[in-house]
């Protein structure tokens, strides 16, 4: 299923709720959670930057692979061109001292999803997410 | 209570400062949460403990709250305890190394 949101500010929890509607979705609190969080950090991301001040489109899209098992969420959006991939994992062993304040969103999409890629195609930016559920 | 709600108890007791956590920590939720840290942040308490037995979920918005609230209680040389955290959000602490600067039991 898929939804283009426009404009987006405000939006983030409507986007979130929208994908998580999904009947795809396996009822496991945990898997939720892990799909939840890694949502709202790559909406965020998008809703926070991709636009001066939120005014601008995000489509959200989710579906399932029968054969691979594989849940992909997808968010297109055709604010800056920016790949929140390429920015350096923070460096889990700092002291609390050392430890910087942000880069922890895309950081929690890696760990709890299987795969996300980024490319940029006719304007846009495409996030992809994977799960095997 | 909506799946947005939160709500922060403080307590001062003598020396020690007692937190509860109820809901979650979320794009909706964070800025009051953030706003009720303030409190301990800018605070000079020595001793808290924050109760997350009731925590349901944290974002990374909340995780860099917790972070400034560390960073803060070290400066002064206080003591900060998470405790009662579910499955769920302690990886989310885990994950992010969290678990290494902030004491949780």
């Amino acid at each position: 299923m898929k939804k283009r949101f426009n404009p987006i500010k405000d939006k983030t929890s409507e986007i979130i709720e929208y994908l998580m509607s999904s009947p795809d979705i396996p009822d496991d609190e945990a898997l939720q959670f892990k799909l939840r969080l890694s949502i709202e950090e790559a909406v965020e991301n998008v809703v926070r930057y991709a636009y001066d001040g939120g005014i601008g489109w995000l489509e959200a899209d989710i579906h399932f692979d029968e054969d691979s098992l594989l849940l992909t969420i997808e968010l297109r959006d055709a604010g800056v061109p920016f790949n929140p991939l390429e920015r350096e994992d923070p460096d889990v062993n700092l002291s609390v001292e050392d430890r910087d304040i942000g880069g922890l969103g895309i950081f929690l999409c890696k760990n709890l999803m299987d795969s996300i890629e980024y490319h940029y195609e006719n304007g846009n930016n495409v996030l992809t997410m994977t799960k095997k559920v | 209570m909506n799946s947005s709600d939160m709500e922060v108890t403080i307590n001062n007791n003598g020396d020690k400062t007692n937190v509860t956590i109820d809901g979650r920590i979320d794009n909706v939720t964070v800025e009051a949460f953030q706003q009720s840290m303030n409190t301990l942040i800018e605070g000079n308490q020595q001793d808290i403990e924050i109760d997350c037995s009731a925590l349901s979920y944290t974002s990374s918005q909340g995780l860099r709250i917790f972070l400034i609230l560390q960073k803060s209680v070290t400066k002064r040389g206080g003591k900060l305890v998470l405790s009662n955290m579910n499955a769920q959000v302690k990886e989310v602490f885990d994950i992010t190394g969290f678990s290494n600067i902030i004491k949780i039991v």
